[in-house]
């Protein structure tokens, strides 16, 4: 082995430029590999109940009989408040008319609850996003109020339907709760115009975060220990429970309360429970392995996937139960776990944090947690970083490419470990160790980065009619500023002295290193960003000047090169995954903005200011070859 | 008058052995002791309550029961039921009715708290209902419950007591003569581990579960929402509630060791004889009352003896202590007199003088006149016949 190792050091060729490349190639292929072995039962694991307290399921749900009546009774004067609404020429566009919201207000007011309403605004690339909340509090009889629960019921889903069984079945859980006095924390009902902005405009309100848009709170309770959002858009009996889970910014609830969730529904109710809208889960490897994958892109994009999601950022665990597929559970079953989901919350003495809050699930029972299934990303970052290092020590050990292997066999030991030692070697034996040239590279680099907060910038603050032009426009703008760049730096323009070698390799060395290091720390906040980010950009390791052809054969391969590159920079994987799903680029950058501005959505930022500058770095020193 | 003396000597004698024969005691006390608060931990306290309420029933009053509860079940506001707590789904007895002490309750219930109540190193000013008022004469009952581990007990959330420590606070009962013999049963996982170190004479000892087994709860109320017992504790309690019906029950810790059903309590309950004089043979024959009932018996103290400790030498020694005082108090009326006989009149030192001189000292002679030997014989007769009396009826009955 050290024979090995001696060996290598005098070849500085396979140490510093194919080591590094094999090494990288291996980092990517094992992070990849390493994903797709999660789903085996050999590295995932089953979810278990790790907070004493909770209790799932061990108390009867009285929920039932005449409850049923109270709410065939509500729903009936809503839908008649709705239509009346609807004729009287209220837009389809708003989900409750001001009457049905009134109606709203006196039900819990009638119930004894404490009533109180909150009006919000939001503006996010030229749309006004505007509503009312309703909430009331049942104060817990015997309870402190220093704690509280709260169940939301938006009147549009996340999938913008009406939810009107939805709210009215939190209208008659309102009426129902109110009269047990086993409650330790307070209750809230939250009834928001939409799933979207109402919650997030609430929550902040509770923590005294609002922008001026949003009216304060006049009625609080105390400190939040989970949240439900009830969903029921449809007249028919469900089959399953969906619960959703992703957080804003790829957050997720603590996986005690999915468990005690899925423990409920299907331990208790008997029905069956899903996850990212997996409906024929058979427990198969490929199964398991889209379940990840789905929950994995949710968690990517970093949007919220309901009303639950805007209570995530303030550390309030939360889901969203979403009645699926046709079946004979009716609304009183949903209503029964929710009742069962609330006393277990009741039982709760501290805040969620026995059981993982970083975690991916597979099924509803299985899932890999942050230690397993880390490693992952990490390797893909790391790669960056062995390649960035390779380049470093690559700069200070040669002076340019001229230079043979031979003539540096001599001082390979002491090599470059710093620079003054490099100058005296230069010196003394008038070999070819260089100086690293860094004022060019370094500002190059942190320049181009920062030249992300344009399109950042650009594409939060445009009207909304104008993103999918932006976003033409801005892959031209990817096509042509490489070019543009490379041909700046090759002539010289601007700088004293021309552009050597050395200087790309540094550029590559620094844009790597950066490109690492955000996406290691990022791997630990939203692993699946940083996995998907770090995939995209992994032929930038790879990434070479190209010197040794002659002129035309250096410019076409580095013209089909750029083409391919292009076909991974930002605005293209956009184009292209909207067309892939057939969503349009208007709508999904609209809702970006409106994660933007409101949710306090970071996705972007990763994209213009990790992603795209180290994209373009990369096109600029494959460029630089044609120059 | 030397025959009839001899006679006296002998009787006192014979009572003496046979006394030592059956172990009579003369009080008992129960230490109670749930270790564990919150919600979720409902039985715990349950199975605490459950066991006041047996031994209450069974005769112990509660001024020899220390109880020591660490939350409040009854008034958390998660209960369902207000004001109760409940060891069986049924609910058909309140276990925390109007008749409940609870001695050391939430934070008071503290590893060093058990540790100096056991061992009296309580200051002062800690009223008696919070003092294990044992002797040599006690039985003391101990039950504890709670989580557990491999020779350790949590308390509360944050402290345990290991098997080391309760071991040496039962040894330095023992040394202090703070009980005459020891049940302990204690009621958490890994139950029997708690008891491997004692050292103490006169212990028997039994757990619910071995090393690395789980004790289990055995139902649960599904409107308390909670488990509301644990299986042994229950199983402990369905013998004492439908076997042990009375005050007079003969039966002996053997027949409860032997109710145990590993079937039923689903571990391994352990009992620990070897610290018991005669083992196990002779610690069998206990009967339960002996630890889960009261009695008031009188020690009757050999009136002759004269070992260090024995009433003849205390009397002596108070004769002494007064003769002593006698002459300080002289000497300090000679100098009032003195002094008074300066100033003039003084009656309440003339008063103290004459006082002193109207009671001399008692003097504590071997010659006691017939009349009191007599008494005593009475006494002692009377007593070993009712004692008679009593084997012979509870034989029978």
């Amino acid at each position: 082995m050290p024979a090995a190792i001696r060996n290598l050091r005098n070849k500085p060729d396979v140490l510093f430029v194919r080591l590094p490349n094999v090494l990288s190639l291996l980092c990517i292929v094992v992070g990849v590999v390493w994903l797709l072995l999660l789903p085996l039962n050999e590295y995932s694991r089953n979810t278990y109940i790790s907070e004493n307290a909770l209790l799932p399921g061990q108390v009867h749900a009285y929920f039932t009989g005449s409850e049923q009546n109270i709410f065939r009774g509500y729903k009936k004067e809503l839908e008649v408040l709705l239509n009346e609404g609807r004729e009287e020429g209220v837009s389809q566009d708003v989900a409750v008319t001001p009457a049905a919201h009134n109606k709203v207000h006196s039900i819990l007011q009638a119930a004894g609850l404490k009533v109180a309403t909150q009006k919000y605004e939001y503006t996010s690339a030229g749309i006004t996003h505007h509503g009312e909340n309703i909430y009331g509090i049942i104060h817990a009889p015997r309870g402190d109020a220093t704690e509280a629960i709260v169940l939301v019921a938006a009147w549009k889903t996340a999938d913008d339907e009406l939810n009107l069984k939805g709210v009215t079945l939190a209208l008659t859980l309102s009426r129902y709760f109110k009269r047990w006095s086993l409650w330790s924390k307070d209750i809230i009902f939250l009834f928001t115009p939409d799933s979207k902005s109402g919650t997030q405009a609430w929550i902040d309100a509770y923590h005294d975060l609002q922008p001026a848009s949003v009216q304060p709170l006049p009625l609080k309770s105390g400190a939040l220990q989970g949240a439900l959002v009830i969903e029921f858009p449809f007249e028919h009996n469900f089959r399953s429970l969906h619960v959703v889970y992703d957080g804003v910014n790829g957050q997720l609830p603590n996986l005690d309360l999915i468990n005690t969730a899925v423990a409920i529904a299907g331990g208790q109710m008997g029905m069956g429970t899903n996850l990212q809208e997996m409906w024929e889960h058979d427990d198969s490897y490929q199964a398991r392995l889209k379940t990840i994958l789905r929950g994995m892109t949710k968690q990517g994009l970093g949007y919220a996937t309901g009303a639950h999601s805007s209570f995530m950022p303030y550390h309030i665990d939360a889901i969203t139960l979403q009645p699926k597929g046709e079946g004979w559970e009716d609304e009183m079953a949903l209503g029964r776990t929710i009742e069962s989901l609330c006393r277990s919350l009741n039982n709760l003495l501290e805040h969620l944090h026995q059981s993982f809050f970083f975690y991916l699930l597979m099924q509803t029972n299985r899932f890999v947690s942050i230690g397993t299934y880390l490693p992952s990303a990490m390797l893909i970052a790391g790669n960056f970083t062995i390649m960035a290092i390779a380049l470093w020590m690559r700069t200070g050990y040669y002076s340019d490419s001229k230079t043979n292997a031979p003539a540096e066999k001599s001082e390979s030991e002491k090599s470059s470990d710093t620079k003054g030692q490099s100058m005296t070697e230069e010196k003394t034996k008038g070999t070819p160790v260089a100086e690293r040239l860094m004022a060019m590279p370094l500002t190059l680099v942190s320049g181009l980065h920062l030249l992300g907060l344009v399109p950042l910038w650009m594409f939060n603050t445009l009207s909304h009619q104008y993103f999918t032009t932006a976003t033409y426009v801005f892959v031209v703008v990817d096509v042509v500023l490489p070019l543009l760049l490379a041909a700046l730096l090759s002539s010289g323009l601007g700088l004293s002295a021309p552009i050597v070698p050395q200087q790309y390799l540094l550029i590559k060395s620094f844009t790597l290193l950066l490109l690492g290091l955000s996406l290691s720390t990022l791997a630990t906040l939203n692993f699946s960003l940083s996995f998907m980010i770090g995939l995209l950009c992994a032929p930038l390791s790879f990434i070479v000047r190209l010197q040794s052809p002659s002129a035309p054969v250096r410019f076409a391969v580095s013209t089909i090169g750029l083409l391919l590159l292009n076909l991974l920079s930002p605005p293209i994987v956009l184009l292209g995954v909207c067309w892939y799903t057939g969503v349009s680029v208007e709508s999904v950058m609209t809702q970006a903005a409106f994660g933007w501005d409101v949710w306090g959505m970071w996705t972007q930022v990763v994209v213009w200011c990790v992603w795209w500058p180290a994209w373009l770095i990369g096109c600029v020193v494959l460029g630089s070859s044609m120059f | 008058m030397i025959t009839l003396f001899r006679l006296i000597q002998s009787l006192s004698l014979l009572l003496l052995l046979i006394g030592a024969v059956t172990a009579e005691h003369t009080s008992n006390w129960a230490v109670l002791v749930s270790t564990s608060r919150f919600w979720f931990n409902y039985r715990h306290l349950a199975n605490v309550l459950s066991l006041y309420r047996t031994v209450k029933r069974l005769g112990i009053p509660d001024s020899q029961i220390i109880l020591m509860l660490p939350d409040d079940m009854a008034c958390n506001p998660r209960n369902a039921f207000p004001g109760t707590v409940y060891s069986n789904a049924d609910r058909a007895v309140d276990l925390y009715g109007d008749n409940i002490e609870v001695d050391y309750r939430g934070y008071e219930v503290t590893v060093e708290n058990f540790i100096r109540l056991l061992t009296d190193r309580l200051d002062e000013d800690v009223p008696r209902s919070k003092r294990l008022g044992s002797d040599a004469g006690s039985n003391v009952l101990v039950y504890m419950t709670g989580h557990g581990g491999d020779q350790f007990l949590k308390f509360q959330d944050a402290e345990e007591i290991g098997a080391w420590d309760l071991a040496d606070a039962f040894g330095q009962m023992w040394e202090k003569k703070r009980y005459h013999e020891l049940l302990f049963m204690i009621d958490t996982c890994q139950a029997n581990t708690m008891y491997t170190h004692f050292y103490s004479p006169n212990i028997v000892a039994t757990g619910s579960s071995e090393l690395d087994q789980s004790s289990y709860s055995h139902h649960a109320d599904n409107d308390v929402g909670v488990a509301v017992i644990d299986r042994w504790t229950y199983y402990v309690l369905e013998f004492l509630e439908t076997q042990v019906t009375s005050a007079n029950s003969k039966l002996n810790l053997g027949d409860l060791f032997d109710s145990y059903d590993e079937s039923k309590i689903h571990s391994q309950p352990g009992v620990r004889w070897d610290l018991f004089p005669g083992g196990e043979p002779e610690g069998r024959l206990r009967t339960v009352v002996d630890f889960f009932g009261n009695v008031q018996n009188v020690e009757v103290e050999n009136a002759n003896a004269t070992e260090p400790g024995s009433l003849k030498e205390d009397l002596a020694e108070i004769a002494r202590l007064v003769e002593k005082w006698q002459k300080r108090d002289e000497e300090y009326s000679a100098i009032l007199g003195n002094s008074s006989q300066q100033h003039g009149e003084n009656q309440p030192s003339e008063s103290v003088r004459l006082g002193s001189k109207k009671t001399g000292p008692t003097r504590m002679a071997e010659d006691n006149s017939w009349g009191k030997r007599l008494v005593g014989l009475s006494v002692v007769g009377a007593c070993t016949a009712i004692w008679v009396a009593g084997s012979i009826l509870g034989r029978s009955a």
